[in-house]
């Protein structure tokens, strides 16, 4: 390209302002990431910075280190135990929450029963009635019952939650009625149509439940953090609280196991990211 | 089943209708979720408005000294319950339009179509995968005389949680971050609802992008947009663990909240009957912006 050939598209460049605008949206959106990257950039890089390098501010240290991840994978068995403790007590709660509010909706909105509507009207109303409001009266129930430092302690009181009842309540109500009134000649039982022809219809919304509420309650934090009373029997959110008492001056190391702690759900994000992102925007229904 | 009772009176056709095999069946299929139901969540929530009547007895409740409506009359007169709700509604005012505005840019962004926009999405929404209590510490640590956030604004605003005037305003941050993603799904499925066709319409009309932007997009994700507005209202009223692991209400109670109140009063102080009356008044001020809502959007729904 001669020069004078580079002088004419020059000047034939006007402002355009739908460039513009296309640009400014770019440097937004990436502008956004950026800052949203940070943070989690500072978590990684501090993981791998050693001590001596603590001191004073540097994007990413000159000297890289693994002892910390290290370290905490191999010496730290109380890690181990929080992740497993945290492991059953959200499959369980999304087991559970998928059997029983399957059921109770199929109930509710396919079968006629009397007072199925004010049932189902308290249920919505609860939706009002924030949890953490009931922790105190909750915790001596769960005290009377011998349940402190236990997984059902978490598990139940996550279970009676509204949520799931709702959105498989919106689900279930849209399922033609053809399907099943032809099932009912053919001699299907009430259970076989549940089993059978309401669940697997379902099987997107439910698997979208599902994951939402396993990552929720994996990252449940104030109920735990009262009913939990014994290191061992702790969950990685309220055990990370620990971390930073003992850790509080050692970044590095703090960071270090803070990192370790959240791979787990990064990598169920990674995985599932669209599939998450889906059952979040499921619940716009429920406002 | 007798013949006559099909004659029988009403209360028995009614019997009869209770207890024959598909309302078994029916009431078998509810059973479960409401027994669940009714211990953990509908028996505390009666037990809590029965706790919030006594000088609750932690290690002997059925020595707890009944005292009527003395704990509310204390909660009017009590400092510390004005200044938590306060600083929540404070909390509330800072956190909510900053994560509309966040998370409407990031939605209304990727609708267009950029390039990169399932690492765009993945970084965005990541954060809220995150527990509240790595979160508090990670930002501790950005906010610490080391911490990226002191070094590169600090010359501005000093050490943010050492101030009154700054910690709350920190916390926000923190939430704006940690939440932006959760309601940035939410409106990028409010934004790809709207018809294309509408924003056709608009450019044949001569309307530009911000004349789209205010007659079409805003009306038309109207729902998506209020449910952000109340349901983070909702959500960010119930602030904790920020305040727990950052904070710890101060610095001179500037943080203070209502729910870390509550846990204070329930799990700290063991003030067990006056904080199931400070949980009574939370759930009545909740239930009041509910309301309040439903009437101002079934309002300009149907106007």
């Amino acid at each position: 390209m001669s020069f004078a050939d580079t002088a004419k598209d020059l000047i034939d460049v006007r402002v355009d302002v739908q460039t513009l605008y296309e640009v400014g949206v770019y440097v937004v959106l990436y502008g956004l990431a950026l800052l949203w990257f940070i943070p989690l950039l500072r978590m990684f890089a501090l993981s791998v910075t050693p001590s001596t390098q603590l001191f004073g501010f540097q994007w990413v240290p000159t000297r890289v280190t693994l002892a910390f991840w290290i370290e905490t994978i191999t010496t730290s068995d109380l890690l181990g135990r929080w992740i497993l403790n945290t492991f059953i007590i959200a499959s369980t709660t999304t087991a559970l929450i998928v059997v029983v509010d399957s059921m109770v909706a199929f109930s509710l909105t396919r079968l006629e029963w009397p007072g199925r509507k004010a049932i189902l009207g308290i249920i919505i109303a609860s939706f009002m009635v924030p949890p953490q409001i009931n922790v105190i009266p909750l915790f001596t129930l769960i005290n009377r019952l011998g349940w402190v430092n236990s997984y059902q302690a978490l598990v139940f009181p996550f279970v009676a939650g509204p949520l799931g009842v709702f959105l498989l309540v919106q689900f279930f109500r849209d399922i033609p009625e053809d399907l099943e009134e032809s099932a009912r000649l053919d001699g299907f039982s009430t259970f076989r149509i549940y089993a059978q022809i309401i669940l697997p219809l379902s099987l997107p919304v439910i698997t979208a439940l599902a994951l939402f509420v396993f990552v929720w309650s994996w990252n449940q934090y104030l109920w735990p953090l009262i009913v939990l009373q014994n290191e061992a029997a702790y969950t990685l959110p309220v055990g990370a609280t620990t971390l930073q008492s003992v850790y509080a001056q050692e970044s590095n190391r703090l960071m270090a196991n803070l990192a370790l702690i959240s791979l787990p759900l990064f990598i169920v994000f990674l995985l599932f990211q669209d599939k998450l992102i889906s059952s979040v925007q499921m619940q716009a229904g429920t406002g | 089943m007798s013949v006559e009772s099909d004659t029988g009176p009403a209360f028995a056709a009614d019997l009869r209708q209770w207890i024959d095999r598909e309302t078994l069946e029916a009431y078998a299929f509810a059973l479960p979720y409401l027994a669940i139901f009714a211990v953990f969540l509908v028996y505390p929530l009666l037990k809590g408005l029965y706790m919030s009547f006594f000088e609750w007895n932690l290690l002997n409740p059925a020595q707890s000294e009944f005292v009527g409506l003395q704990n509310y009359a204390t909660l009017l007169q009590d400092p510390m319950f004005w200044q938590a709700l306060k600083n929540t509604t404070w909390f509330v005012v800072l956190t909510v339009p900053l994560l509309l505005l966040v998370s409407l840019a990031m939605a209304l962004g990727i609708n267009r179509g950029v390039k990169g926009t399932k690492v765009l999405k993945f970084f965005y929404f990541v954060p809220y995968v995150m527990t509240v209590s790595i979160v508090g510490f990670l930002w501790l640590q950005l906010y610490s005389a080391n911490g990226a956030f002191t070094h590169h604004v600090g010359w501005l605003v000093g050490n943010v949680l050492g101030q009154e005037a700054f910690a709350m305003p920190a916390l926000a941050l923190v939430t704006v971050w940690w939440q932006a993603g959760f309601y940035f799904a939410i409106l990028l499925a409010g934004r790809q609802g709207v018809s294309e066709r509408l924003y056709e319409a608009a450019q044949l009309d001569g309307a530009g992008p911000l004349r789209q932007f205010k007659d079409v997009t805003l009306p038309q994700m109207r729902n998506s947009i209020m449910f952000v507005l109340i349901a983070g209202t909702v959500f960010q009223f119930r602030v904790f663990g920020q305040v727990q692991t950052m904070t710890t209400g101060g610095p001179n109670g500037s943080t203070n909240t209502l729910v870390y109140y509550l846990y204070q009063l329930g799990f700290q102080t063991f003030d067990l009957g006056y904080g199931a009356a400070v949980g009574y008044v939370i759930l009545i001020i909740l239930v009041g912006v509910s309301i309040i809502n439903y009437y101002l959007v079934g309002q300009g729904v149907e106007g």
